[in-house]
């Protein structure tokens, strides 16, 4: 419950919230939020969790947010009807501090669920503070357990996400920044709402293979930057197209991730992927990016 | 019935239409063919799908191929002109490598789709006292406020979008009634604008491989009280005028023959499939449908057809004790756990995809999916709304089923209960200052929040270094 917090109340039971329906409020505690998981079927599901923005002040909130969120997980884990065929991921939380991220891990690996998501970030705080939070994470938890880091989503962070040994992620940012006009491409994001795409006729990215950018001769829509300038916040069709864009960037970047790896040769798709983004301009290249990989033992200034 | 007036079919520039069988001369219902080079042959009556600035609302290009069975659209250049005339609007500068119709491959319509132009949406915006028609130009609703339209920038816009057929500029004052004075200026006006495109398209069709057909808009008044302008249609321009574009039914009351050999386009927005079949009764062949769209953005799945049940129960001849609804509000909470079609037998993506259960859940969570699959639905039934109309005409049973019709289904549309998609800017007039929220904010703090409210912004759902939209998230959450 990390995003509408400023609407919701916590507390040991809990959360309370306004129902966005029809402003009754509501309450979810871990044994209810498991049972309606449970109803819905997916194949993965969530601990219920108690976050903190990490860039709360609260020390003391924080610390109790990382012991009710195990306290929580071992209500989930107990409420868990369908453990065969529903894998509940627990969520590590502690925000930026790294012993309070150890002690959630310890006791988080020892309940065993069969995977491990890493919570509460994302959430505004600094780049350098996120990686070390991911880093330290990924170097306590087990080799064979998936490792989901929650709400990532710009391209750069799942990279060096990647590099430090997460597996998976999520963000509604594809979509939701799509919604605003803003497009993602290899060169960063567009914001095609600017009046200086109303007269650009090319696809939102050449080359892409998105149903969207593809032209018509290769089965594709061949829709422009000027028509997405055109829909964009006014219908939502223009919202559409460009998530289908967005989505479909975010999949091939996460495929040509996995391929690089496979092929062992991660660092360089990950110094041939900065280049691009900053025109080839190291100066430009985030130092939190470049301490983080670093750390790792990938050198991003180095030459191919 | 006797089959169509064949004799006329030589006055016709080329055999675009064809009447395929209609009662005589007098306006009845009639089925028709429109073949265009290059397009799917259509067969009339039939209807065209509305679009908001290029797109069938909800619809994207690759779901509209895929997943819809429309056959043609209607497209308003008023869509397209709002930076005009201080910047040229961008699709006039926009020239496709395959030399093929700019507006066609701006809004990436598959090829096989009848593309129709005309210079406002349907329905239009009515615009305001202070912004009426001019002797050159009219009125126009864009995405930045109301501009003007002149007849030239209407007959060049049209020469380069290439649209298969182009509704001619009329006087049209919109939302308003037409006094005796304000007729004889909107004929002498729409004469001379017809006059002049007619011109420019002749000295154009020496350079031009395909010239779009032009259709003749008429007055919303009868013919007899536009008889200048008929008669200037029956003479100099008929060589010329592919096609009629009605704005009232009264100019069908008195339709002179002369003009019965052409097809007729309907923008007389009919507001439930009752006032369509009264169109189609007195012999429209095309129109536009503008209430499906707004059964969508209601949340409400068209749910008649044209052959309706024959017994119904409690149903006598005069009194339709148990009249059937048109459309099914997806709003209503008792569709919440309810997993059949939205109409049973539906062959529809929606229905053969999906439940009530989900498109209630849709529209509540404000998934913009929701429409997309409402949407769907809708033109699909009306689709085959207009199929099973053409049958009936043919096996001369129009009249019979369409009194069956009006008896077995409510006369009006359901009411409303829940809310559509945001509201756009050239979507309604505002009325001036005062005015409320066009569009609700979706949630509310919890009242003991409140006062602590100012103290942090509200967290965004991700990390936040230098990204453009944290703060349009909190701004405009959609």
């Amino acid at each position: 419950m990390v995003s509408l917090l400023k609407l919701a109340q916590v507390t040991e039971e809990g959360v309370r919230f306004l129902s966005p329906h029809d402003g009754t409020p509501m309450l979810l505690t871990p044994e209810h939020s498991i049972s309606l998981q449970n109803s819905i079927g997916s194949d993965i599901i969530m601990q219920l969790d108690d976050v903190i923005a990490t860039t709360s002040p609260d020390h003391a909130r924080i610390k109790e947010a990382m012991h009710r969120s195990i306290r929580w997980l071992d209500r989930c884990i107990s409420a868990h009807q369908n453990p065969s065929s529903q894998n509940l991921f627990c969520i590590i939380q502690g925000g930026l501090d790294l012993e309070l991220r150890r002690e959630c891990c310890e006791e988080m690996v020892t309940r065993d669920t069969p995977g491990i998501a890493i919570g509460g970030l994302s959430g505004g705080e600094a780049k350098a503070e996120y990686c070390k939070v991911v880093d330290t994470c990924t170097g306590l938890l087990p080799d064979f357990k998936p490792r989901y880091v929650m709400g990532v989503g710009y391209p750069e962070d799942i990279i060096v996400s990647i590099a430090l040994g997460a597996d998976m992620f999520d963000c509604v940012w594809p979509t939701r920044t799509a919604r605003f006009g803003n497009a993602i491409t290899n060169g960063g994001t567009l914001n095609l709402k600017s009046a200086a795409y109303a007269y650009d006729f090319g696809p939102v990215e050449e080359d892409c293979r998105c149903v969207c950018c593809r032209p018509p001769a290769e089965g594709g829509l061949g829709i422009t930057r000027a028509y997405i300038h055109h829909t964009s916040a006014k219908e939502t069709v223009g919202a559409h197209l460009l998530s289908m864009h967005n989505v479909h960037y975010l999949l091939d970047l996460v495929r040509r991730a996995r391929e690089a790896i496979i092929e062992r040769r991660y660092p360089a798709f990950v110094r041939a992927y900065f280049a691009r983004l900053y025109g080839n301009e190291k100066g430009r290249y985030p130092p939190w990016a470049v301490d983080a990989l670093r750390g790792v033992g990938v050198d991003l200034l180095a030459e191919d | 019935m006797a089959v169509g007036n064949s004799s006329a079919l030589g006055e016709l520039p080329d055999e675009m239409f064809q009447i395929i069988k209609a009662a005589g001369s007098a306006l009845t219902p009639r089925l028709g063919r429109i073949a265009i080079l290059g397009r799917k042959v259509m067969e009339t009556p039939h209807f065209l799908a509305g679009t908001s600035r290029g797109a069938v609302p909800h619809i994207t290009q690759d779901t509209f191929a895929r997943d819809t069975s429309i056959g043609a659209v209607y497209v308003a250049l008023e869509d397209f002109i709002e930076r005009a005339p201080s910047h040229v609007p961008p699709i006039y500068q926009f020239h496709p490598s395959d030399r093929s119709s700019p507006l066609r491959r701006f809004v990436a319509l598959p090829d096989h789709t009848l593309l129709v132009l005309g210079a406002r949406r349907t329905p239009p915006v009515a615009a305001p006292v202070a912004n009426p028609n001019t002797h050159d130009a009219i009125a126009v609703c864009t995405a930045v406020g109301f501009k003007t339209l002149t007849a030239d920038d209407f007959a060049e816009a049209a020469r380069h979008l290439q649209a298969d057929i182009v509704v001619g500029m009329a006087d049209v004052p919109h939302g308003r009634s037409l006094g005796s004075k304000r007729i004889e200026k909107a004929t002498d006006r729409t004469i001379q604008w017809m006059t002049e495109q007619v011109g420019t398209r002749k000295e154009d069709a020496t350079k031009d491989a395909a010239q779009a057909k032009l259709f003749a808009p008429l007055l919303p008044v009868s013919c007899r009280n536009q008889q200048y302008y008929i008669d200037s249609l029956t003479d100099e321009l008929v060589h010329d005028v592919a096609g009629l574009a009605i704005y009232d039914l009264s100019s069908m009351e008195d339709l002179p023959e002369a003009l019965h050999h052409l097809p007729r386009l309907d923008l007389t927005e009919p507001k439930n499939p009752h006032e369509v079949l009264q169109r189609i009764a007195v012999g429209m062949d095309i129109l536009t449908v503008p209430f499906v769209t707004v059964a969508t953005d209601a949340g409400i799945a068209l749910a008649f057809t044209f052959t309706a049940p024959t017994a119904l129960p409690g149903t006598n001849d005069d009194h339709p004790i148990d009249a059937l609804p048109l459309g099914t509000d997806m709003w209503l909470p008792k569709h919440a756990v309810d997993l059949s079609a939205l109409v049973e037998g539906c062959q529809c993506y929606a229905c053969s995809n999906h439940h009530r259960a989900y498109l209630q859940h849709l529209l509540v969570a404000k998934e913009m999916l929701g429409w997309v699959l409402l949407q769907i639905h809708n033109h699909h039934m009306v689709d085959l709304f207009f199929r099973d109309i053409r049958e009936s005409i043919a096996g001369g049973r129009f009249d019979e089923i369409t009194k069956h019709f009006s008896r077995v289904y409510e006369s009006n549309m359901p009411e409303t209960t829940g809310q559509g998609p945001r509201v756009r800017g050239y979507q309604f007039r505002s009325e001036g200052r005062g005015e409320g929220k066009k569009n609700k904010a979706p949630f509310t703090r919890l009242d003991d929040t409140k006062d602590q409210a100012v103290e942090h912004a509200l967290p965004d759902t991700h990390a936040s270094v230098g990204k453009s939209d944290a703060r349009s998230h909190t701004e405009k959450p959609e």
